[in-house]
């Protein structure tokens, strides 16, 4: 009998082999995906906005991603949330201050309500200069 | 031998469970989150319903979200099961639900601004109601004494009570002795904004609540379309074409010696003739306008009041633009920011209203928003439908003779009609 011979039994022995390592790939491939999933990450509610001195005094700056305006005048900063207070749409910026584009809301530069439906003016946000120098915005 | 041998199969039995787990993983619906600005609640619709177009300016997606409206399992990827739940089925606005899918005091109903309850206003309308056909029919076969209106299709209360009928109760054909009124009850009562649909499906999903004039269908009318397939887009709007009035105004007529519906059976080409004309004389303005071009939101929603006929609640006339031979028609200059006529041009920018703007109104005083005066002295007016600019005159200095006193349609058509 050959010594180089496949025999029956070492078929049987490599299909095994391979399908129990295809498996366990297959397995460790759905183990991974598993833990690796991530949930729908919170709203931010901390923007950094860069050094305070980028942004040079009697400028609006539109932060879209907030969103928010950012008005730097000679008292210092403030920023406006650009949110509706009315249904929560975005407010569009206009030269005589804000509107609403779903319903019409209308507010003055600095976020008073002009017109309706909206109630109440647009929210003020907190922010602060940290040591170095660097300006944050909070939502929250 | 024999354990090896199940080994094997063994294996084989975890390498095919494991590839069918796999395809089953492939085949799920990959979530996509919205969070709406409005709830702030994730909800994974769009994980199907990515193509739709945004519903309206005024609802925007990232705003609002689906669930607010709709209802529905926010985070189910079943369809069957993230639509289990759904209020008013493929309608929200149906009236039994809409309440609960449009209503709140910085939506449609409950502000204090009554201009804005739109719910309380359409419910009690003589679109919903259909009080005064009610009343009519049974006074006809003898099963009350007067025209005066006590029933509607559902119950429904007016609370503002300005109109003098404080109640109407529901029309229910079992209770009728007459068996006219029964089949009246059966066959005539199912195209009101309260009724059951006649049939389901296509345009019938949407015949009910807001939608029946909001959501406009896709096909022109339902003369001219099969009904089962007609189908809405997801709109909603208040650019409402004549078309989409004539889809219950211009369908055909009840045969109220049989209460049987009869279907129109001709097929109009044109808007001469396609256009609903309730009276056999009109003038050349009556078709070439839409339908809410003159009709104002309070004659076809309602205004929070209950009628008993629809004469009650339907006022505007031909003098409310073109005046009368003394009088010229009523006009207001826009001054205050939060006039309701800025908020109606919004909605259907087909014009762009300023502060300072003189623009018609009507009798009641209700903004015709889409007019002008201009500084000659005459009218414009843009199509809320259409766009299309018309300019008209008054009636003083034009050589008119009609009696003042007389401003019934049928004194203009005398010399104001058409043919078709």
């Amino acid at each position: 009998m050959s010594a180089s011979k496949f025999t029956r039994r070492d078929f049987l022995k490599l299909a095994r082999t391979g399908i129990l390592t295809v498996s366990g790939l297959l397995g460790l491939g759905g183990l991974i995906r598993f833990l690796g999933y991530q949930s729908q990450p919170p709203a931010l509610t901390e923007f950094n906005l860069g050094l305070a001195s980028d942004y040079s005094p009697g400028s609006q700056t539109l932060l879209q991603q907030v969103p928010a305006m950012l008005i730097r005048s000679e008292k210092g900063f403030t920023a406006i949330s650009l949110v509706c207070t009315h249904l929560g749409c975005t407010v569009e910026t206009k030269p005589d201050g804000f509107t609403c584009p779903c319903h019409g809301s209308r507010f003055d530069p600095q976020g008073k309500v002009m017109r309706g439906p909206a109630s109440k003016p647009l929210a003020p946000l907190r922010m602060e200069i940290t040591p170095d120098g660097k300006l944050k915005l909070y939502t929250e | 031998m024999m354990r090896r041998f199940l080994l094997l199969v063994g294996s084989i039995l975890l390498l095919v469970s494991l590839l069918i787990a796999a395809w089953q993983e492939t085949r799920k619906v990959r979530p996509v989150a919205l969070t709406p600005a409005l709830t702030g609640k994730v909800e994974y619709c769009l994980s199907c319903h990515a193509d739709l177009a945004e519903i309206s300016k005024s609802h925007p997606v990232k705003t609002f979200g689906c669930v607010v409206c709709h209802g529905g399992e926010p985070l189910a990827l079943d369809a069957t099961l993230a639509h289990s739940t759904m209020r008013g089925g493929k309608n929200p606005s149906d009236f039994t639900v809409v309440q609960t899918s449009c209503g709140g005091a910085d939506c449609h109903s409950g502000s204090p601004d009554s201009s804005r309850n739109h719910i309380q206003r359409a419910t009690t309308s003589i679109q919903d109601t259909y009080a005064g056909a009610i009343a009519l029919i049974r006074y006809t076969y003898g099963a009350q004494p007067s025209l005066t209106a006590l029933f509607g299709i559902v119950a429904v209360e007016d609370n503002m009570n300005t109109s003098g009928i404080t109640s109407l109760k529901a029309f229910t054909s079992t209770n009728e002795s007459n068996p006219q009124l029964k089949l009246f009850g059966e066959n005539c009562l199912v195209c009101h904004l309260s009724a059951q649909p006649v049939q389901t499906g296509g345009r019938y999903d949407h015949f009910t609540g807001c939608s029946a004039c909001h959501t406009p269908t896709q096909s022109t009318n339902l003369v001219s379309v099969d009904t089962s397939k007609a189908t809405q887009v997801h709109t909603l709007t208040t650019t409402i074409s004549y078309t989409q009035c004539d889809t219950c105004h211009n369908r055909g007529n009840y045969d109220l010696r049989s209460m049987v519906f009869q279907p129109r059976t001709d097929q109009p080409l044109d808007r001469l003739h396609d256009y609903y004309q309730p009276i056999s004389q009109f003038t050349k303005c009556e078709y070439t306008l839409d339908c809410i071009d003159c009709h104002t939101r309070s004659e076809a929603m309602g205004d929070g009041s209950l009628y008993g006929s629809k004469f009650d609640i339907q006022y505007v006339r031909c003098k409310t633009c073109h005046g009368t031979t003394t009088d010229l028609p009523q006009t207001l200059t826009l001054e205050e920011p939060n006039d309701l006529a800025f908020r109606l041009a919004l909605l259907n920018p087909v014009v762009v209203l300023k502060p300072g703007d003189t623009i018609l109104v009507t009798e009641k005083g209700e903004p015709l928003w889409n007019t002008r005066l201009l500084v000659d002295g005459t009218y414009q007016m843009v199509g809320k439908a259409t766009r299309q600019v018309f300019t008209f005159k008054p009636v003083i200095g034009s050589g008119c003779q009609q009696d003042p006193s007389d401003q019934s349609s049928a004194a203009c058509h005398k010399c104001h009609s058409v043919q078709r």
